[in-house]
Formats: structure tokens, C-alpha cells, sequence
């Protein structure tokens, strides 16, 4: 699993992408469900900074047996939820909902109140 | 550590001491320096460097075998990046059995501008490098929130 916790501004999406990708990447996934994931982390980067708690995005990132889960912490109590709304694109709905094949809010386990679990298989 | 950052880190990453993972630091530091257009030969300098001291836990911080964690902070500075990679093994000593060549600190030194091996605030063995980021116009800290 790897961690990662990065200040909101403009290193948070180039470096949240570039590690996914890695990850998935050395675990084998087909270029549309990385492609997929990008699309994922490019929207959490978006939309995630305005309801972190103390102005860091938190991620951690595990891929295995044909699965990625990315979990956003310490989101603000319904930020999670916020996160979700944000994403939705006119005329295409939610990204993360299309794309995501299991997408759930769980108290966060390190701090803060709410966290996003996404779950991508390839 | 004289080179105290108060502020918090830009960047942290925390992930098992295993080899293939220092791509994945590498890969985010190339990522950093695309953000910041940083000049090739210092982006050149930071990834050598931080990749050194990876691999440097990755071969000596866990000499059992175990997978202990590697981290890795970034914080940018007005005028230069302060990169901090830590672990949880004994610390930084002579070793009579090392598989590599020990050019790995001195080769850091080389190419950061200050190097300071000691240990963090949570008694990690830590090397922290300076490096200076002079010409970097996509950083005005305006972005941090």
C-alpha cells in the first residue's frame, strides 16, 4: 500500500497521477482501466482539496488481484459526499460513479471524518 | 537538524522498502518537477539524489529482509526544495558486509546543495538534502491553501 499526503495546489494532480499510475501499472492493468484511474485521480485532485480538513489531500493506493482501491481521508464530515456531487460533469452525470465499480464513504480511519473509497477492476 | 522545516511537507509518501517502489518516488518526483518546469539538469540532480537515498534504505535500513517503510517528504521553500527520506532501521552505520560500492552519500553530497544525516522528530533515521530552485516561476505559494 502506499501512502501519500499532498499539500492542495497545483503538485497535487501531477503527483497523485503519476503514482496511481505506477502502481497500477506494475500490477498489470490494461491501459483503458488505467486510463480510467487517471480520469479518477484527475477528479479527486479537483474536487477533493475543498473538503480536506487541514489543507493536504490524504490518499492511499493498493492494487491487487485484479483490483485498485483509493481512499481519500480526512475529508471534512460530509465531504465525501461533496466530493461525489462535484463530479458530476453536464451531459455525462457523475465520473466517479461511471467509473468507479464500488464507490462507498466509511469514517475515516486516520483522522478527520469522512473518507471516499473507490474501487477500480481491471 | 538545522535546516528545520516548520511548515508541513508538500509531499509525503509512505510505502514499503522495496525496490521497485523507489520507481514509483522517482516517478513522483518527475511529476513535481514537470509541475515546478524545473531546468532538466536540476530535476536531473533531484531525482539521482533522492533515488540514492531510497535505495539506500531499501538495501540497508531493513537488513532482515523485513519490509519496513520508506518516507519520503518534499517541501518547497521560497528559493529551494528540502527533500527528507526517513525509515526505521538502526540508523546510518559502517557495514564490513555492505553490497554496494558506498558511493551513495557522497554521491547525494555531490549533488545537493546541504546534506544532514541524523534523525527526525519521531527518531527516524533520516537523510535530509537541500536543493536549490533558482529560476522556478510556477511556485509563488500563493497555491498553498
Amino acid at each position: 500500500m502506499t501512502s501519500l499526503r499532498l499539500a492542495n495546489g497545483p503538485l497535487a494532480a501531477p503527483v497523485l497521477c503519476r503514482v496511481v499510475s505506477m502502481v497500477l501499472t506494475r500490477a498489470d492493468c490494461p491501459l483503458d482501466r488505467l486510463d480510467d484511474a487517471l480520469l479518477v485521480c484527475d477528479a479527486i485532485a479537483a474536487h477533493a482539496p475543498a473538503h480536506t480538513l487541514d489543507g493536504h489531500l490524504a490518499v492511499t493506493v493498493a492494487a491487487e488481484s485484479g483490483q485498485m482501491e483509493l481512499r481519500v481521508a480526512e475529508l471534512s464530515r460530509g465531504g465525501a459526499e461533496q466530493v461525489l456531487e462535484d463530479a458530476v460533469v453536464p451531459g455525462v452525470g457523475n465520473v466517479l460513479e461511471k467509473v468507479a465499480d464500488d464507490l462507498r464513504v466509511e469514517p475515516s480511519r486516520t483522522g478527520g471524518n469522512d473518507e471516499l473509497v473507490l474501487a477500480i477492476s481491471f | 537538524m538545522s535546516t528545520d522545516v516548520a511548515i508541513a511537507p508538500d509531499i509525503e509518501l509512505r510505502l514499503p522498502a522495496r525496490a521497485e517502489n523507489v520507481a514509483i518516488v522517482r516517478h513522483a518526483f518527475g511529476a513535481l518537477g514537470e509541475a515546478l518546469d524545473l531546468e532538466p539538469q536540476t530535476l536531473a540532480d533531484i531525482l539521482l539524489a533522492v533515488t540514492e537515498a531510497c535505495t539506500n534504505v531499501v538495501v540497508h535500513a531493513y537488513p532482515d529482509d523485513s519490509d519496513g517503510p520508506l518516507e519520503v517528504q518534499a517541501t518547497l521553500l521560497e528559493e529551494e526544495l528540502v527533500v527528507a527520506v526517513s525509515d526505521e532501521g538502526p540508523g546510518i552505520v559502517p557495514r564490513p558486509d555492505s553490497p554496494g560500492l558506498g558511493l551513495g552519500l557522497p554521491l547525494i553530497a555531490s549533488l545537493a546543495e546541504s546534506v544532514q544525516l541524523g534523525h527526525d522528530e519521531h527518531g527516524r533515521t533520516e537523510v535530509r538534502m537541500a536543493f536549490p530552485l533558482t529560476g522556478v516561476d510556477a511556485w509563488d505559494g500563493e497555491a498553498r491553501s
